[in-house]
């Protein structure tokens, strides 16, 4: 129980060295922030699309606001674990992490978090241009939603970075695994909510797109935050399951893929 | 001549040393069909609920995408590899073993290195542009080979911006991620240019011009491309060359190698 304290008393000294990294390399991130045009690129395409009338439920202000939304989102829950994982096992320098008392993995979650506040800074001027464009589709969200909505993206945010952990686990088996992972994320553009909304897909696999590990991902907390989920509460739900899920596998992983890692004699 | 038999040296050395990878090579294979179905399935879904979207048909489009295709294979194939081999050679001084050669630097250190993976794009973006086709009209010949060389040119235009970033190497030192910034941009040529409204079009078509890579071509394949936009993308084309040139040889000029 000890080593749990060991990392909680440790929490706020790695979230500023976590911030401080980020700062120093600032224009790099800032660059790789903003190289996540996807959602601008295919809100060109939807509002073309509706050029002026409605698509489906969705009218022009709709795909601007929610692919606004999914920019946010996008960033704020997206995290680099699975290529450092990757990179550190393959080449062994999860080696000497190993011998400190926090576990790596704790570490990157720091950092992650850590990098929050210059993503926010890096999105700000884009979101700016996009209200200056469209003044209506500012909205603000009722207490109740705003809540849900920050709770919703939480989720969203520990499942990404469960999934990569996942992912780059895989590497104590498998040295590709990047590649398994970029399958993962054809899967959350397609069917979570990224290059299109939910409600457009086909309406045969909505249902089943619905509570797939994608759609909590990402595409969960948007609807949450716009007020289009038909009940939230059910949704959060889903999406805890699918957060203690990816936690068991990976807990279980690490075990695994740590002994095997010391076997192989790296 | 003297310059061709070096490309074809340069060419074979550079096939030699990307052959060695035969596992990686069968890899890529799975992750380029699927980047594939992540690029055109989006496009099937959002004409699932509109006829025609900025005046082109779901076939139309496809024209466009499988060009796109093509860039993407034609950059990762030969142009992003070298130039990443640049930025690295900058940073750790192996240029010098370059630039001390008796050819033009520019010209080997834009072919040392290929990646034949790549292929796989090359070959969807083939496969997507005959699938449009196969719903329409077939083009006439002077269409097809404007179309050809169209989109040669605007490889070459690519190119060209590809060397100014890198340029900016030669102050800066590590600029690859501002190479991942361009290829960002350079994915808004997937759609058809006339999605894009205003200034963001003039950005497409003369600043970035990736919609003269991937627009022009399939609207000269449909026919709709008036010979003065033909003209516009080969002068675009021209002008972002000579400008590269310069800037490199200015860069070159300001390489202190990396210990002194």
């Amino acid at each position: 129980m000890s080593g749990l304290l060991i990392h909680l008393r440790a929490a706020p000294t790695l979230l500023r060295i976590g911030f401080a990294e980020m700062v120093a390399y600032r224009a790099e991130v800032a660059v790789w922030i903003l190289t996540a045009t996807l959602p601008l690129v295919m809100l060109a395409l939807w509002s073309a699309a509706a050029d002026g009338g409605t698509l489906g439920s969705f009218s022009q202000d709709d795909f601007v606001r929610y692919f606004a939304v999914i920019l946010v989102v996008r960033q704020v829950t997206s995290a680099w674990l699975v290529w450092e994982l990757n990179y550190n096992v393959r080449t062994g320098a999860l080696s000497p992490m190993l011998l400190r008392p926090l576990n790596p993995l704790w570490w990157n979650l720091a950092e992650t978090v850590g990098a929050l506040p210059l993503r926010i800074i890096v999105l700000s001027p884009i979101l700016a241009v996009l209200i200056w464009w469209k003044p209506q589709i500012a909205l603000l969200p009722s207490a109740a939603t705003f809540f849900l909505g920050c709770v919703s993206v939480f989720l969203a945010f520990v499942l990404a970075w469960l999934v990569q952990a996942v992912f780059g686990m895989l590497a104590f088996w498998y040295e590709q695994s990047v590649g398994l992972y970029n399958l993962w994320f054809v899967a959350v553009a397609l069917l979570g909510g990224y290059v299109i909304p939910m409600d457009l897909l086909p309406s045969s696999i909505v249902p089943l797109a619905r509570v797939l590990p994608f759609h909590s991902a990402l595409g969960a907390p948007v609807e949450v935050w716009l007020d289009a989920t038909p009940d939230p509460c059910r949704t959060l739900a889903l999406q805890a399951v699918w957060v203690a899920v990816t936690a068991t596998a990976a807990w279980f992983m690490w075990g695994r893929g740590l002994r095997r890692y010391g076997a192989v004699g790296a | 001549m003297r310059e061709l038999r070096l490309i074809a040296a340069l060419a074979r050395v550079a096939l030699m040393n990307a052959a060695q990878y035969r596992a990686s090579f069968l890899v890529d294979l799975v992750t380029g069909a699927v980047s594939t179905v992540g690029i055109v399935l989006p496009l099937a879904l959002v004409y699932n609920h509109t006829e025609r979207i900025a005046g082109w048909s779901f076939h139309e489009s496809l024209l466009v995408t499988g060009f796109f295709l093509l860039l993407q294979g034609a950059v990762g194939l030969a142009v992003e590899p070298n130039l990443s081999a640049i930025v690295e050679g900058v940073r750790s001084g192996a240029l010098d073993y370059l630039v001390l050669k008796p050819v033009d630097a520019q010209l080997v250190a834009s072919m040392q290195r290929i990646a034949p993976a790549k292929i796989w794009h090359l070959l969807a973006g083939v496969g997507v542009v005959l699938w449009g086709l196969s719903a329409l009209p077939s083009p006439s010949l002077v269409a097809s080979l404007t179309a050809v060389v169209l989109f040669v040119v605007g490889l070459f235009a690519t190119y060209a911006l590809w060397v100014l970033v890198i340029c900016t190497s030669f102050w800066f030192v590590k600029v690859d991620n501002l190479s991942y910034l361009l290829v960002a941009v350079v994915d808004a040529g997937r759609w058809p240019v006339t999605v894009y409204k205003g200034w963001v079009r003039l950005f497409l078509t003369v600043v970035i011009p990736v919609a003269m890579v991937t627009s022009y071509p399939a609207l000269a394949l449909l026919g709709r491309l008036g010979p003065w936009l033909a003209v516009q993308g080969v002068v675009v084309a021209i002008v972002l060359l000579v400008i590269s040139r310069v800037a490199w040889l200015l860069a070159l000029s300001r390489y202190t190698s990396a210990s002194s």
